[in-house]
């Protein structure tokens, strides 16, 4: 196993944001109406989206949106606005089921989302992170039979890699793994209620050590209110961190696809994790 | 619920929007005060054992209050106090000595009702409520802040045929926004943020220092960005904001935003009024387009998310 760097010298590290969009269907699906206290996913069409997008249009980078297909049916001017903006659009389960799922019920959710999504935009999904982080023994085959050529859910490694999901020579798929416990969001704004600038720094000093070693770093935000990151504090947070990675040589931001696509030209340089 | 051509002439609503607020103001702030007194603990316990740890909400009435009071007179600052009926009625002279210092006394139920789950007994308790806080008060509340944020489909449109300017329960905007949720009958929404409440950050047990961080990182930044700013506190000893500290905290917290000369502070029943007179045109119910899919999903309740 190595933790060295497998990327060429001019993209010595590599950035990746992953905004989850979560707006009503994270209650909805849990059959909550998005009422008073639980009405933050209201916030994510209403003002996160539109302030992250800004805030990343004058940082001139790319992200790559994950949308529950509730929300892009609810939402689709928001979902093709992101599009428009350059920004990738992304599955992210249909009511953004954070529960195990049967096989078949998962299958179905998967494509009603993909359909949902290529209808608003107008072009093919090519990944998926898992709504709360599940997924099945069987997702991964169903992603790669969509057409999509990355997931972004798995949390046990510090570099892309291929993920064997079957014996046949083409399945596999291109793993980009996240951290959502400490370069996320939601574990500081929902359950430690750490100060903004605290949150900065925790992420900066995330981004020192990935800098310094692997060069893969995977941030994950949600632009909901409360614990998300559209809020004015939040997204300044997520600027601040933006502007401080961009100061460093050789970073390169890009969305997911982007990144996966190099990762399926490079793929001598990746591990491959088998799971059969 | 494909886009249609309706997409580019609603470009303008997918840009961050701004806020006319009234006498050349930058961001206004939004003080309020969750009273939970005796109520809320009594939601935990009978009241016979209201002693030791169910005391919390006694400091507040007993020692909190006269601090937080001041320390309003100190900074000349209009706030609303969302008020339990029952509080409201065992503590008559404390809601009238808001009452004349100008502040504003907004309904909360009468015992911290859940009040999504009240089915048929809902506009009843929001009836009494309102009567009993008129009786103390001498006038009506105008403004509603649902108990621990919990409403039902129903809320909006009972607190709209009751005569309610504005509710102010939902986490969803920067800014006030309007609802019809009766024909005829608007609801102004001011709406709140947790990141600037202190009951969930002081139940995490941080200290006011840091909660100062909390609030000053979040003001400053929504100065910046011109929208309302929303600051919740409570009366209680516990995850409340009168400990002689906290109250010290927010002194020099109050000091330091009123130097900025354009951050304002209206009440709520003042922010509501403004946002009447823009004129906004009323949005969708927030629960409609949710109701058929609600209708066929198993309730599974908060995200069990917890950290280990």
């Amino acid at each position: 196993m190595t933790t060295r760097s497998i990327f060429p010298e001019e993209m010595r590290c590599v950035v990746l944001m992953g905004i989850d969009y979560d707006g009503t269907s994270h209650e909805v699906g849990r059959g909550i109406a998005p009422l008073g206290k639980n009405s933050c996913g209201r916030y994510s069409a209403r003002d996160g989206v539109p302030r992250l997008l800004d805030m990343l249009d004058r940082h001139e980078v790319p992200a790559t949106f994950f949308i529950p297909g509730y929300d892009a049916e609810h939402h689709p001017e928001s979902v093709a606005e992101i599009d428009r903006r350059g920004h990738e659009v992304a599955a992210h389960g249909y009511l953004h089921e954070a529960w195990p799922l049967e096989s078949a019920e998962e299958e179905v959710l998967l494509k009603r989302t993909d359909r949902i999504l290529r209808e608003v935009t107008g072009k093919p999904v090519l990944g998926w992170r898992s709504p709360s982080g599940r997924k099945s023994d069987t997702t991964l085959g169903v992603l790669k039979s969509m057409g999509y050529i990355y997931d972004s859910s798995e949390k046990d490694f510090d570099l892309p890699y291929r993920a064997r999901f079957g014996k046949g020579a083409d399945d596999t798929i291109i793993e980009l793994p996240n951290n959502a416990y400490s370069l996320d969001d939601f574990p500081f704004y929902k359950f430690s209620y750490t100060p903004p600038s605290e949150v900065l720094a925790q992420w900066k000093g995330e981004f020192d050590s990935i800098y310094c070693s692997e060069g893969f770093v995977v941030l994950s935000v949600h632009p909901r209110s409360a614990w998300g990151s559209g809020t004015p504090s939040h997204t300044k947070v997520m600027s601040d961190f933006i502007a401080y990675a961009k100061s460093h040589d050789g970073v390169k931001f890009f969305d997911s696809r982007t990144f996966a696509k190099w990762c399926l030209d490079h793929s001598d340089k990746l591990e491959e994790l088998s799971y059969v | 619920m494909v886009p249609g051509p309706q997409r580019q002439t609603r470009r303008v609503e997918l840009r961050m929007k701004s806020y006319p607020w009234p006498d050349g103001a930058r961001a206004v702030i939004f003080l309020s005060v969750n009273f939970d007194a005796e109520t809320l603990d009594l939601k935990e316990t009978t009241p016979d054992r209201m002693y030791g740890r169910f005391g919390y909400g006694r400091y507040g009435v007993r020692a909190g209050f006269p601090r937080l009071v001041a320390l309003l007179e100190k900074h000349s600052i209009p706030a609303t106090f969302f008020v339990a009926a029952s509080d409201a009625r065992r503590h008559p002279d404390l809601i009238r000595t808001l009452v004349d210092k100008g502040h504003e006394i907004g309904a909360r139920g009468i015992d911290l009702e859940d009040f999504s789950k009240l089915g048929d007994a809902e506009p009843k308790i929001l009836k009494e409520s309102r009567d009993i806080l008129a009786d103390v008060c001498g006038k009506a509340p105008v403004g509603f802040r649902a108990p621990d944020g919990n409403m039902s489909v129903n809320t909006l449109r009972y607190l709209a045929e009751l005569g309610y300017e504005y509710d102010a329960s939902f986490l969803d905007s920067d800014f006030p926004y309007c609802m019809e949720p009766v024909p005829g009958k608007t609801i102004i929404e001011v709406p709140a943020t947790y990141a600037l409440d202190d009951g969930p950050i002081y139940s995490a047990r941080h200290t006011h220092a840091r909660v100062m961080t909390v609030f000053r990182d979040e003001i400053y930044a929504m100065r910046e960005a011109g929208t309302l700013i929303p600051l919740t506190l409570h009366l209680r000893g516990d995850f409340g904001s009168t400990r002689g500290a906290r109250i010290a905290a927010l002194d020099e917290l109050f000091t330091q935003v009123k130097s900025h000369g354009d951050t304002h502070f209206m009440n709520g029943a003042a922010i509501a009024a403004h946002a009447r007179s823009l004129g906004l045109t009323p949005e969708p119910d927030p629960a409609a387009a949710h109701l058929a899919t609600l209708a066929k999903t198993v309730y599974r309740g908060d995200l069990a998310v917890k950290p280990k």
